[in-house]
């Protein structure tokens, strides 16, 4: 079958990079990016630094501009899909052809609010950003519900912009993510910064319609003038729910990216089966675009070679600028391999019991970001 | 197919954005570079090469904090 036109579903960085690639590669057919979002595709990264504060302007976020001739529907939701026919349905009811598919439909913010409870804030799109930009004027304290990367990212941009934040949690902030070792490492720097960290083992409950602040699980009230949720977020697949293709923690692709002929996924929506009934999604940016690029090649050209995950992603928070090249979660204690820990400018390196390298980590430690990749080969 | 030969592409590069993820350098070695402290370097001359185009455009859609602006 040839491909005339090429149908990429989603239209954030995923999306973005797999019509960049197709072109990149060659291919002259058509392509349309159909993205739910109103906005043109945009970075959701500075969306928890200035954006969110009002600092940075919304435009200053969006990513630059697609070539020409691939055509945007924005604002268009993709609602199913009839794999033998390859037609792709809309929200509205209308109906897009494809000789080939990328479904990069991400993923959104979980959240904790009961149904029709006002003012839960999440940080996902820009939506949600100039929201809490618009609420952080009057505000003068914030939870933040959730001590992962995001929700740290979070509280440190609130709290130095003024605020008095806490953050809740049902385990200590970051551990899982990045291991005890810098998760410590990285909270000791956000105390410093008085920020206020809490245990909730059984959760929390949004209290308040609008929400004015959360119960602990020990029946403790704290109250914030915003209450932000960054509790992970839900893979956008349920729009695929009944179209024979596999779902298990988002969509299941190969080590291809292949979900099924003629259709390929990438980015947050998708999983991957990394052990026998285990599928795991790699949420970051780094792995959008490595998966981007190889749902592009995989649909043009089958025999493909498997994509190389990219293993590199990074926080920054409390004045802590965290580069991370390898496989989280971080066991153990580091070596110094350079700087200093205590100055906070340091090079640091995880490895096994062969002692073979399986993380480096530069916090506030100025080198090119190849060097570090190539240091964890 | 997009129309190259036109060569009137710029690239604006944000140092004070720049954060050194590299992404960029990755995905267009051509045209991209980072010095010894890992910020964005270009390594082609304004505007760029025509042949270049489409790299240098595509190395900067993928920056994750926007510092790569595509002039026209
Ligand atoms: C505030 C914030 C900060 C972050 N910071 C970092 C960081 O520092 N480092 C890092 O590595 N990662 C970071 N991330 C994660 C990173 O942004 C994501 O991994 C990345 O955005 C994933 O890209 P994606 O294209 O797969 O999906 P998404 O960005 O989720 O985009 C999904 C797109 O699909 C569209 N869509 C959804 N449903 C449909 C549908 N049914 N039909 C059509 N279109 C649809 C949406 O409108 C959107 O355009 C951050 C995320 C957030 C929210
Ligand atoms: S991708 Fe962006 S942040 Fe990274 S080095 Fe290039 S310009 Fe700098």
């Amino acid at each position: 079958m040839t491909l005339d036109h090429i149908v990429v579903a989603g239209g954030s960085i995923a999306a973005v990079t797999a019509a960049g690639a197709l072109r990149t590669a060659g291919f002259g057919g058509r392509v349309t990016l159909v993205s739910a979002e109103r906005a043109a595709p945009y970075s959701r990264v500075p969306l928890s630094k200035g954006v969110m504060i009002g600092t940075e302007t919304p435009e200053s976020a969006a990513l630059p501009a697609l070539p020409d001739d691939v055509e945007l529907m924005l604002g268009t939701a993709a609602a199913g899909l009839r794999v033998d026919r390859r037609e792709l349905i809309l929200a509205g009811g209308g109906v897009v052809d494809y000789d080939g598919l990328v479904i990069a439909t991400g993923a959104r913010a979980r959240r904790l609010a009961a149904p029709g409870q006002r003012g839960e804030l999440v940080v996902r799109t820009l939506a949600d950003a100039e929201a809490i930009a618009e609420r952080r004027a009057d505000a003068s304290s914030a939870v933040v519900v959730g001590g992962g990367f995001l929700g740290m990212e979070v509280a440190s941009t609130l709290r130095h912009h003024g605020l008095e934040v806490t953050v809740v949690d049902m385990e200590p902030p970051l551990r899982r993510l990045l291991g005890p070792w810098l998760a410590e490492y990285v909270t000791k720097a956000a105390l410093e910064h008085g920020v206020r960290l809490v245990i909730s083992e059984g959760g929390v409950v949004l209290e308040g319609d609008p929400i004015s602040g959360v119960r602990l699980g020990n029946g403790e009230f704290i109250a914030g003038d915003l209450v932000v949720s960054a509790v992970g977020d839900i893979p956008n697949a349920e729009w695929l729910e009944g179209s024979g293709l596999r779902l298990a923690n988002g969509v299941v692709v190969d080590e291809r990216c292949r979900v099924a002929p003629a259709i390929t996924g990438a980015g947050d929506v998708v999983s991957r089966e990394v052990s026998p009934g285990v599928f795991r999604r790699t949420p970051h940016w780094s792995n959008a675009v490595a998966q981007g690029r190889a749902a592009a090649t995989s649909l043009l050209d089958d025999g493909a070679s498997p994509y190389v995950p990219d293993h590199y992603f990074w926080t920054e928070q409390y004045g802590l600028d965290v580069k991370i090249a390898g496989e989280p979660p971080l066991v153990g204690e580091p070596d110094v391999l350079a700087g200093d820990l205590d100055g906070r400018e340091v090079l640091l390196r995880w490895s096994n019991t062969d002692d073979a390298t399986t993380a480096v980590v530069s916090i506030n430690y100025r080198m090119p970001a190849a060097r570090l990749r190539k240091m964890v080969a | 197919m997009t129309t190259i030969g036109s060569r009137t592409m710029q690239i604006d590069i944000n140092l004070s954005k720049c954060e050194g993820h590299g992404l960029c350098e990755q995905l267009a070695p051509q045209v991209f570079g980072l010095d010894d402290e890992g910020y964005v370097f270009l390594k082609v001359d304004q505007p760029i090469p025509a042949e270049l185009e489409e790299a240098a455009a595509a190395g900067a859609r993928v920056c994750p904090v926007a510092a790569l602006r595509v002039l026209r």
